[in-house]
Parts: C-alpha cells; structure tokens; sequence
C-alpha cells in the first residue's frame, strides 16, 4: 500500500513537472518578445489578447497546424529522432532538480523534488549533454548547408564549454562536501555560494550561455548568418520542439545557477516562502538571459573556443586550486 | 604618464566588463522608454500633409456643377494610362464628363493629373485607407470620385482612431499641430 502511494506521488510529480515545462515556454515567448520590444522601443505583440498576452496561444495552434516537411534529401530517422532528443534530455534533468525542502499537504510531508540523488550533478551534466546531439543529428540530417554549419558550429562550443562549465562547479562541491544538490543548497543556508565562487560562478554563468545556446553564444542558430542554423529545416510541430527544448534549458540553466550560486530556496532579509524566492530568483535569471540576448551582438566562433579555452578553462582550474587550499 | 594610466584604466575597465556593462545599463534604460511604434490602425491614424498624394477626388464649384469640363489632358498626361475619361455636352452647351473613371489599381500617384487640369478639377486628397481584395473594386467612377472626402484643411498629426472597415473615415483634427516623429527617442 506504501510502495502504490509513493509512486503514485511520483508520478504525480512527475506528471505536475512536465506540464508545467511544456506549458513555460508560452509565457516565456511573450516576455521574450516584450522585452525585446521594449528594449527597441517597439511594443512586441499588441493585437492577440490583452497586450498579446494570447499570441503564445496563436503561434503554437499555427506550429501545429502546419506543414510538417521534411526534405527530400533528409536522412529520414535521424531527421525525426533529432527534435525528441533535443526535447527529452532537459526534461529527464529536472527529476534531479529540488525546488524546495518539503511541503506539508493535509498533514503529509511532501519533498519538493522527485529523487534526491546523491550525484545529482553529475547526473544534469550527463544527461543535459545529450541534448546536444539532438542539435548535431538535427543539423546533419536535414542535409542543407546552413544546418550543417549550425551543427558543426555547436560540436566546436559544445567542446569549448562543458569541460569549463563542469569545472566550475568542482568549487561549488567542495564547499558543500556532497553532489547532491540539496545539500549544496543546505550548505548555503548562511552565505550564498556566489561570496565564495565569483569567479565559479562567472565562469560557470557564461559557460551556461553557450549551453543554453542564447545571444552571445547563440552560433548553432545565428539567425543572421545561418538562416536559422541546425533548425533551418524543420518545420511544424518539430521545430517546436527545438523551441520548448531551448527555453527549458534557459530555465534549467538559470535554476542551476540559483540552486549552485545563489542559495536556493534560502532567501536574504525578506522571510518570503522558499518556493517563492526561488521562483523569484530563477525568473531574475531568466530576465538576464533574455536581457542580455538584446543587448550582446554574437561572438565569432573562433571567438568563442578562445574564451572557453584561454580565459574560462585557466579561470575554472585556478578556482578549483585556490579553493582547494583554502579549504584545506 | 596620463596616457599610462588611461590605458591601464582601458584594460581594468576590460577585466570587469564595463563595456558590457554599460551596453547592459543603456538597454535597460531603453526598457522603460516609452515606445515609438504609431499603432496604426488599432489606437492611432496618421494624417497625412496636405500636400501628401492619396486618392484622387473631382471637384464642384459654387454652383454645385462638376468642374471638369473633360478636355481628357488628365488622360493624356498620366504616365500610366489609367484615367479614362468620356465627354458629354450638356443643355447649356458646357462639356462635362459622362464617365470618369481612374483605375487606382494601375496609378503611381504621381499626381500629374493634377498639375495638367486646366479647370483646376481633380486632386489628390489625403485618403490612403482604400485597400480592396479585387482589383475591379479600385476603378474608382466619376460619381465616386465626387463624393470623395477632400483634402483636410490641417493634416500632418496623429489622432486616436479605430480601425473602422466598414466606412470610409477621413479623421480631421482639431488643432494644426505638426506631428514630432522624434518625441519619443531619447537623445543620448
Ligand atoms: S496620379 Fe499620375 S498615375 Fe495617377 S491618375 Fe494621376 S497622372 Fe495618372
Ligand atoms: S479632370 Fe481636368 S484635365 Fe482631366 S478631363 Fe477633367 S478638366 Fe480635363
């Protein structure tokens, strides 16, 4: 009888999760496109809804209902199989991800996480990097130049990035003394881990740009020069999935940092819930994500192996050895 | 040594992203500027200068009677061939056109028309909102063209309008005052 309530819970949790993050990228769009209008002196979309609060809705009945193609010249299973698995990857991550400690409904004790892993970290960086091969398998497939290059472009940062982004939080473990990421968070309760690791947590922010595939580090998709990079090709309902996949790893990217560097749930001089002042510091975040991709131009992709190699691999070494000492 | 120490302040300035930083600062001025976007045609309508070339409309004069006396120069100036004009003589022995017809569809606006009438008898007025899903609906006839709105005695602002599909409206505005396209953008 345990064991069916426990899973029950499970998935019920599980179920919650996923709506939810199929359900953020609608509003996420919107305040994309107001920002980026606001920032331009423009007003982004005003027609659909109150201040084209409904257009999310409007894009997304229109990517369903259109043309799915697929070209001719594609590798057909590949071409199908790119958008799942740039899809599920960051959706499987936020099993590991707690949101809080607990809640108590009806008098039960509720964790705010699906599992508690004691290597929760290395289990995000596993999964999230298989993401990536849906950008690369994505690009290849479509056989068209421009998508190609948007793969190839994402295998160079893809390198360039996550040995600096996995670095970067070895500080971040040794402080806590654990991977899980809750006790990283506990470990926090007093002073945020960003006092500790500035230079951990720039290195790590910036690597989580390029993950994230944002402006500056948005090469895969450089809608300037490439088209619309590896996702040239698609169309309909699989191109929304590159979509929600990336506007979930923004917000998986922006709870990384908050949960790693910013102390989680734990907030600063105002006694608000936990689960709110993590909402509020994830959705600071993901203002900075969107900020910043209206303000930056893009790197070159020279420019870009440069600074994953000569500045933030050094950067994220030397803080793991001044870390070290001073720990010890 | 000044210069030393600039370029030193260049590099310190580099090494904390200030560049970066003021690029992040200025947009997010930016974010609490008030847009520039003319919400046309949902809130706002733009009318055009008095001298700005819209539709076409024919004249009357004091006593009501049409003033073009079809001498067809319109027809013969316009670069694009798209008036067409038939004259009639009436019981006073005056000629006046029996048809009038302008195919806007075809016209560039030029407003050679207008500069050729000798009767001082067709205008371009400041209408623009005449789009139409057939091109026949934009062979605009003579009686047409009489009842059209002339030209607005001031023009060149922005008044508050909704987008209205279902009459022709020529919104004239109260003062005579000239639109300021730069009232919003900030000058830095
Ligand atoms: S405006 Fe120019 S093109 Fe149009 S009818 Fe007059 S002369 Fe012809
Ligand atoms: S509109 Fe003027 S130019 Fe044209 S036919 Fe009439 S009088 Fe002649």
């Amino acid at each position: 009888m345990e064991l069916i309530v426990a899973l029950g819970l499970i998935v019920l949790k599980v179920a919650l999760l996923i709506a939810i993050l199929l359900l953020l990228p609608l509003p996420l769009t919107w305040l994309e496109r107001k920002i980026a209008g606001h920032m331009q002196q423009r007003m982004g979309p005003m027609r659909v809804g109150w201040h084209g609060l409904l257009q999310p809705v409007a894009d997304g009945i229109k990517l369903l209902t259109k043309e799915d193609h697929i070209p001719a010249e594609a590798d057909r299973f590949l071409f199908k199989l790119a958008p799942i698995l740039a899809l599920a990857p960051p959706f499987v991550v936020f099993v590991a991800i707690p949101f809080g400690e607990s809640v108590s409904v009806l008098g039960n004790e509720i964790t705010l996480y699906v599992s508690n892993m004691n290597v929760a970290l290395l289990f995000i960086f596993a999964v999230i990097g298989i993401e990536v091969y849906g950008v690369i398998f994505g690009g290849w497939a479509a056989n068209s130049k421009y998508a190609v290059l948007g793969s190839l472009r994402t295998c160079a940062q893809m390198i360039s990035y996550e040995i600096p982004m996995g670095f970067a939080v070895i500080g971040v473990v040794m402080l806590a003394q654990s991977m899980s990421l809750i006790d990283i968070v506990r470990a926090q309760a007093d002073v945020w881990n960003v006092v500790y690791q500035p230079v951990g947590f720039f290195v790590f922010f910036v690597a989580g740009l390029a993950e994230a595939q944002r402006i500056p580090f948005d090469l895969a998709e450089a809608e300037g020069d490439l088209g619309a990079g590896f996702h040239t090709e698609y169309s309909g309902i699989r191109f929304a999935f590159f979509m929600v996949s990336e506007y979930v790893i923004m917000v998986l990217v922006s709870v990384l940092v908050v949960i790693l560097f910013f102390g989680g749930w734990n907030g600063i001089l105002l006694p608000l819930p936990p689960l709110l002042w993590f909402a509020l510091k994830v959705a600071f975040f993901v203002y900075v994500f969107m900020w910043f991709r209206f303000t930056f131009p893009r790197y070159r992709y020279d420019q870009l192996m440069a600074i994953g190699w000569k500045v933030l691999l050094p950067l994220s070494l030397a803080n793991i050895i001044i870390t070290g000492i001073v720990l010890s | 040594m000044s210069r030393a120490l600039e370029r030193a302040g260049t590099w310190v300035g580099w090494a904390f992203f200030a560049d970066l930083g003021s690029a992040l600062a200025l947009t997010f001025g930016y974010m609490f500027s008030r847009p520039v976007t003319m919400q046309y045609p949902d809130k706002e309508k733009w009318v055009p200068y008095s001298r700005y070339r819209g539709h076409h409309f024919l004249k009357r004069d004091e006593a009501g009677e049409i003033k073009c006396v079809a001498c067809e120069l319109c027809a013969r100036i316009c670069p694009c061939d798209c008036i067409e004009v038939v004259p009639y003589e009436d019981e006073n022995g005056k000629r006046h056109p029996s048809k009038f017809e302008i195919d806007t569809a075809r016209c560039l606006f030029c407003g050679l028309c207008e500069d050729a009438c000798p009767a001082d008898a067709i205008a371009l007025g400041q209408q623009y909102e005449f789009s139409s899903f057939s091109s026949r609906d934009l062979v605009i006839g003579r009686d047409d063209l009489l009842a059209k709105p002339g030209k607005a005695a001031t023009g060149g602002s922005v008044v508050a309008a909704q987008l209205n599909t279902e009459k022709i409206v020529l919104v004239e505005t109260k003062e005579p005052r000239g639109y300021n396209w730069w009232r919003n953008i900030r000058r830095t």
